[in-house]
């Protein structure tokens, strides 16, 4: 044996390569354990009579009721534990979806979505299918457009979301449409939008500043002007008559009348247009119900005597509006689709979309609270809510709608900044969504 | 075996091993990064050559370069890579010029210059998505700071939409990526600067160059080195941008598609259309186009006999004892 003529170290190699392998194989067996899923449910979701464990939740920030009260109510009345309850922005939910299912992460059971998420997710495979009998007998049936694709649902609504129209009363006195009753019909409301812009405070304004919001304004407009996006088989059909005056209406009232606010180009999400319309910054708006909440709330100018709300008028037809209803769905990834299930339900439950009325002013997905005249007192919109119920109120949800949007979005900001005429957008636009529903819906 | 061997051939077994265990050492931690960067560009490349999206079919099935042919002939990736330029361009020659501007004019003795090296950090230490709101907040189309400054200035009698034109877009993304990078670009710089050895400013004082002279035969040939890196670096920052457009545009890459460079074509490709292997082709040829940038600004700067002053750089460092000035001319 060698005699070595160096001081040794004090901590030897091979002592220092045991513990250095000893750290690497604890690293690997941690790596070695993780999420395991388990095998995902065949056929639709029924439930069981009394499911157990825990469940976490992934939901955007539209809803305080929940974490505040609905799910300590959840987990008496269950015994459910509620592992974690997280809100994200809508904008980047999306995305933040996209990549978990797409790594088949179990990190939560219980998602929350929209007509296009249904459509985009289910089509992928990546939401539980939940059987009709599973379902709330007094859900209000056009609420589940929002969870449902082809026939299929994957999910329970959690509110029930339409616009309407929403004006200051005390700039439409201006005009000569009556306050108390509004704009009947688009002639009136462009009388009343001409009166009431003055200075920075125009008539009309709207959230036109990305990609869905492009696609909910002109969808809105094309409904309106008695069009339709798609037919039975999701082939486009807003190329027509109706789509061109839908988008030639919109850049007339932007250019020609110059009564829509030029920051609606800019702006990107409805709560901005929300409290532009509470600050008394505009005119009218077409929004979603959380407009009476803000626009009655403290920080507001305005109050429930100087807010009237009503039907969108329409250009060609009386009336119409877009859905925004949202819903929870399960991921079928989850490891305890029974106990994700019971969520779905007790949200939809009377006990928590009363709730959702009275504390948030969202309209209900229950058929009892809707009628209650209690939700009425409460959330006066809600008139006009069942009378929107008479109209086509239309989402088109499909497992093209990111990207269909995107592509929409960019012909419509053309035409809008004039650099093509709403013909040309519209065929553009169109030829894309042709392209789209082909390659996915036969592949 | 004699227990005495010599001492050469010891030294050299201890020598080999004191080696070998310095390898072993630091193999976990070289196999880690390796793993980090290896596994996922390996998996990219693997996902490149497949067709991915689950909305369409649960099958991937392998189709070689096609994704790759497709980006050849997809006129969105060549929209998208024409605005990459339009913005690249642009902010490189801004965003290295001012850089040097600003490390030139702090690298000189003033009142003041040590708060004025700290206030240059700023924008450098604002976290990017804060940045990006604050100057979204700043054109905004009704009550931001840029209007409210417009229209006390008499510019103009109503809000401009700076967001919602694409020209103006683009112009506000490339001043916000300048204003992001210059600090860190000028920081480098002064370092560079006070590189540069004395005596060269001297000798060009005593052969009578003025401050352009000195600034072109002097200062530039000793920064050289630090001007091809800040190039490089800058390009491949405003190629890669992707906060500053997600939060300008709502996360769109609007108006109109004018803001979608090929990073946020790549990502919405990806996770907005969930077209995984497409995308990942798409990120495979941001890669191959960044390794081509750098080695175009390495070959520009390397060619002999262009860069400034070589000729005068010699003659200075030499300790020219010629007050003709010629060779500095």
């Amino acid at each position: 044996m060698a005699v070595s003529h160096h001081r040794g170290p004090t901590i030897s190699r091979r002592s220092l390569l045991g513990l250095g392998g000893a750290v690497l194989g604890s690293a690997v067996l941690a790596g070695c354990t993780g999420n395991s899923t388990t095998p995902s449910t065949s056929g639709p979701l029924k439930g069981v009579a009394s499911p157990k464990g825990s469940i976490r939740i992934l939901d955007d920030n539209t809803n305080s009721v929940f974490k505040d009260s609905a799910i300590a109510a959840f987990e008496k009345s269950t015994g459910i534990k509620v592992e974690k309850y997280v809100q994200a922005n809508f904008n980047d939910l999306h995305d933040q979806l996209a990549t978990m299912f797409s790594a088949q992460d179990s990190s939560y059971d219980v998602v929350m979505t929209w007509a296009g998420w249904s459509a985009e997710f289910g089509q992928a495979g990546w939401l539980q299918e939940i059987s009709r009998s599973a379902l709330p007998a007094d859900t209000i049936k056009p609420a589940l457009d929002a969870v449902s694709w082809r026939g299929k649902v994957y999910g329970i609504p959690k509110f029930v979301s339409v616009q309407t129209m929403f004006w200051n009363k005390k700039l439409m006195a201006a005009s000569d449409v009556d306050p108390s009753k509004g704009p009947q019909n688009w002639d009136e409301f462009l009388s009343a939008a001409k009166s009431m812009t003055k200075g920075d405070v125009y008539g009309y304004t709207c959230d036109m500043g990305n990609d869905a919001g492009v696609k909910q304004n002109f969808l809105r407009f094309l409904l309106l002007a008695g069009g339709d996006m798609y037919d039975s088989n999701y082939q486009p059909i807003f190329n027509d008559e109706h789509g061109e005056l839908a988008l030639t209406t919109m850049v007339e009232l932007l250019h020609k009348y110059k009564v829509m606010n030029p920051a609606s180009l800019q702006i990107t999400n409805s709560s901005d247009l929300s409290s532009l319309f509470a600050g008394a910054g505009t005119g009218m708006v077409f929004n979603w119900p959380q407009q009476y909440a803000i626009a009655t709330g403290k920080d507001s100018k305005l109050d429930a005597q100087t807010i009237g709300n009503g039907l969108i008028p329409g250009i060609k037809v009386r009336s119409a509006s877009i859905d925004g209803s949202e819903g929870f769905a399960i991921n079928k990834f989850s490891n305890n689709k029974d106990a994700a299930l019971a969520w779905l339900k007790f949200a939809a439950s009377q006990q928590v979309q009363t709730k959702i009325v009275q504390d948030e002013g969202w309209f209900p997905v229950s058929k009892k609270v809707l009628d209650d005249p209690a939700s009425i007192r409460s959330l006066p919109v809600l008139k006009t809510y069942s009378q929107t119920l008479d109209y086509k109120t239309k989402r088109y949800g499909t497992p093209w709608s990111s990207e269909f949007s995107h592509d929409l979005a960019i012909q419509v900001d053309k035409a809008m900044n004039r650099e093509i005429s709403p013909k040309q957008a519209l065929k553009a636009a169109s030829d894309k969504a042709a392209q789209l529903s082909d390659k996915y819906l036969k592949g | 075996m004699s227990t005495f061997a010599t001492p050469k051939a010891v030294r050299g077994g201890q020598e080999r091993g004191d080696r070998n265990f310095r390898v072993l050492i630091i193999l976990p931690a070289v196999s880690l990064i390796g793993l980090l960067m290896a596994y996922p560009m390996g998996y990219a490349v693997y996902l490149s050559l497949v067709r991915w999206n689950d909305k369409i079919s649960p099958d991937h099935p392998f189709v070689g370069l096609d994704n790759y042919k497709q980006l050849i002939e997809d006129d969105e990736f060549r929209s998208a890579l024409m605005t990459t330029l339009y913005i690249s361009g642009p902010t490189v020659v801004l965003g290295v010029g001012l850089a040097l501007g600003f490390a030139l004019l702090l690298n000189r003795p003033f009142w003041g210059r040590t708060a004025g090296r700290v206030i240059l950090l700023v924008p450098w230490a604002i976290p990017p998505v804060v940045a990006g709101i604050i100057w979204k907040l700043i054109f905004a189309g009704s009550g931001g700071a840029a209007n409210f400054i417009a229209r006390g200035l008499g510019l103009t009698d109503h809000n401009i939409q700076f967001l919602a034109s694409s020209t103006s877009a683009i112009v506000i993304l490339i001043l916000v990526e300048v204003w992001k990078w210059t600090p860190f670009l000028a920081l480098l710089f002064i370092a560079a600067l006070q590189n540069v050895p004395g005596n060269l400013y001297k000798a060009a004082l005593i052969d009578g160059a003025g401050p352009w002279k000195t600034f072109w035969r002097v200062t530039l040939p000793n920064i050289r080195g630090t001007v091809m890196f800040e190039v490089i670096i800058q390009s491949l920052f405003s190629i890669k941008v992707f906060d500053t457009i997600y939060i300008l545009s709502g996360g769109s890459g609007g108006p109109a598609g004018s803001t979608t460079t090929i990073n946020f074509l790549a990502y919405l490709v990806s996770f907005s259309r969930l077209e995984r292997g497409y995308g990942a082709a798409m990120a495979i040829s941001i890669l191959i186009l960044v390794l081509l940038v750098a080695g175009l600004w390495i070959l520009l700067f390397s060619i002999p006999g262009r860069r400034p002053g070589a000729k005068a750089m010699r003659s200075a460092r030499i300790g020219s004892h010629s007050h003709s000035g010629r060779d500095l001319a």
